[in-house]
């Protein structure tokens, strides 16, 4: 009897449960790479990446800049409107037709409707003093460089806008011919006599 | 307790995790924000708020009014639309294309390929940005909400609850001050269905004296004060008015684009 009970083993007792480490099933990794990788299409089609000008349901900035409201030249016409009345309306009139002693018309003016625009941007980057002929009528005055301070795009939209106002009908200016021409000008150009300007080419 | 390091660790990195996303990062993306200029414009946006507007903000925030409220305009898609601007030389060709080209609802892609074939035949077109949502079909704005249109607002009230209609729009919708000063005193004076609750503690009612008030309310018979006396707005009231009629999201911006209806 004894020798029996010597013979069998003393029982241990259980091992404390441990939050250890176990192998995860197969199909459970499976299931979270599927779903971060939906998560990445996801986020790749409806973040933005984070950009904060990005609203839904604009996914990204380049469908954002798609439907900025462009079209052409009307739109630059509609901005150089705006810039107009803010910057050259006061003197010249919202209606293109001057003030008498203060500014010239410049609906029908023979330095507006010229073929080439280099001649009238001059006028607003450097500035005008003294006697110029305008729709027939000689003008003494001075016009400081009303448009220097402006971005190229505005003052070239603002010129477009003249050109194609009050009957007048000459061909758009762009933004790259307002740059160049600054090239050339230099940054404080001093302002023309009317003389000096018709010497100009236009 | 063996891994409690390790619990602190996760703890701290989820926290901080959030931390950096919701605080830090919105923070550096916005906290710097300025007024922007609206499209194709040089005008600023959104413009400062006059003095009575920027108190009336608070009285808005101490009266509860975001609690039923909102000011936010959601917007579920954005289309293009080709508007027809001149017939051309050949509009009899126009004309014909015009009545086999869907106009509406179309993608930019679409929009472009509708305007080249209109151009084509010598129309001239122009293409808008038109959004579209449900909030905006309640006519509560134009475009969705942005940033840009809380600049000045400290605290922002965005509401989350809409038991009244939306406002980020609504010194666009109703201009008129007079409007606004029934609207609080006595609601269902000016909206018979309005379910708001009248502030009349806004407004003070005082003895006609041998000529009215100035700015006494020119209230309907239903709604008047008993005879002698007369309503007169207290200043938070006008200021309350002068900053619901300061709420006009409405310039068209480069994060939330449309095409604004022309300018007569």
């Amino acid at each position: 009897m004894s020798d029996e009970i010597k013979n069998t083993p003393p029982t241990q007792p259980d091992p404390a449960p441990d939050a250890g480490r176990s192998t995860l099933p197969i199909g459970i990794v499976v299931l979270t790479v599927v779903l971060v990788f939906l998560g990445g299409l996801y986020f790749d089609r409806h973040s933005g990446w984070f950009d904060h000008q990005v609203y839904a349901p604009y996914a990204s900035t380049d469908e954002l800049e798609l439907y900025q409201p462009k079209s052409g030249a009307a739109a630059a016409i509609a901005h150089g409107k705006v810039v107009y009345e803010q910057v050259c309306g006061i003197c010249h009139g919202p209606d293109g037709l001057g003030k008498p002693g203060q500014a010239p018309p410049l609906a029908d003016s023979e330095l507006v409707n010229a073929k080439g625009s280099e001649r009238l941007a001059h006028i607003p980057l450097a500035g005008l003093n003294g006697h110029v002929q305008v729709a027939g009528k000689d003008w003494n005055m001075s016009m400081a460089a009303m448009g220097a301070a402006l971005p190229d795009d505005d003052l070239a939209a603002v010129l477009s806008y003249i050109r194609s106002s009050w009957g007048n009908k000459a061909p758009a200016v762009s933004g790259d011919d307002i740059h160049k021409l600054r090239g050339t000008m230099g940054a404080h150009p001093a302002a023309m006599s009317g003389d000096q300007l018709m010497k100009m080419p236009e | 307790m063996k891994s409690g390091l390790t619990v602190f660790f996760a703890a701290f990195v989820a926290l901080g995790a959030s931390w950096f996303g919701f605080v830090v990062v919105p923070t550096v993306q916005l906290g710097g924000l300025k007024q922007t200029t609206v499209l194709n414009t040089t005008d600023l946006y959104p413009p400062q708020r006059i003095g009575d507007a920027t108190l009336g903000l608070q009285i808005y925030r101490a009266n509860g009014c975001a609690a039923c409220h909102t000011q936010q305009v959601r917007q579920d898609g954005v289309s293009c639309e080709v508007v027809l601007t001149s017939g051309g030389k050949n509009p009899q060709a126009v004309t014909n294309l015009l009545a086999i080209l869907y106009l509406k609802n179309l993608t930019k892609a679409q929009a472009d390929d509708v305007a080249a074939q209109i151009t084509a035949a010598g129309g001239k077109v122009e293409t808008h940005t038109v959004p579209s949502g449900a909030d905006l079909d309640h006519g509560w704005g134009v475009r969705q909400s942005v940033a840009e249109d809380y600049l000045y607002d400290y605290p922002v009230q965005l509401g989350s609850l809409r038991a009244g209609p939306d406002l980020a729009a609504i010194g666009l919708r109703s201009s008129d001050a007079n409007w606004h000063l029934l609207h609080l005193y006595a609601p269902q004076s000016v909206v018979s269905t309005s379910r708001m609750p009248s502030f009349r503690y806004l407004f003070t009612v005082q003895k006609k004296g041998a000529t009215p008030a100035p700015d006494a309310l020119n209230l309907p018979a239903a709604f008047a004060a008993p005879a002698g006396s007369e309503v007169v707005p207290t200043p938070a009231a006008k200021e309350l008015v002068a900053y619901l009629l300061s709420l006009r999201a409405n310039a068209p911006l480069y994060d939330a684009p449309f095409t604004p209806p022309a300018q007569p």
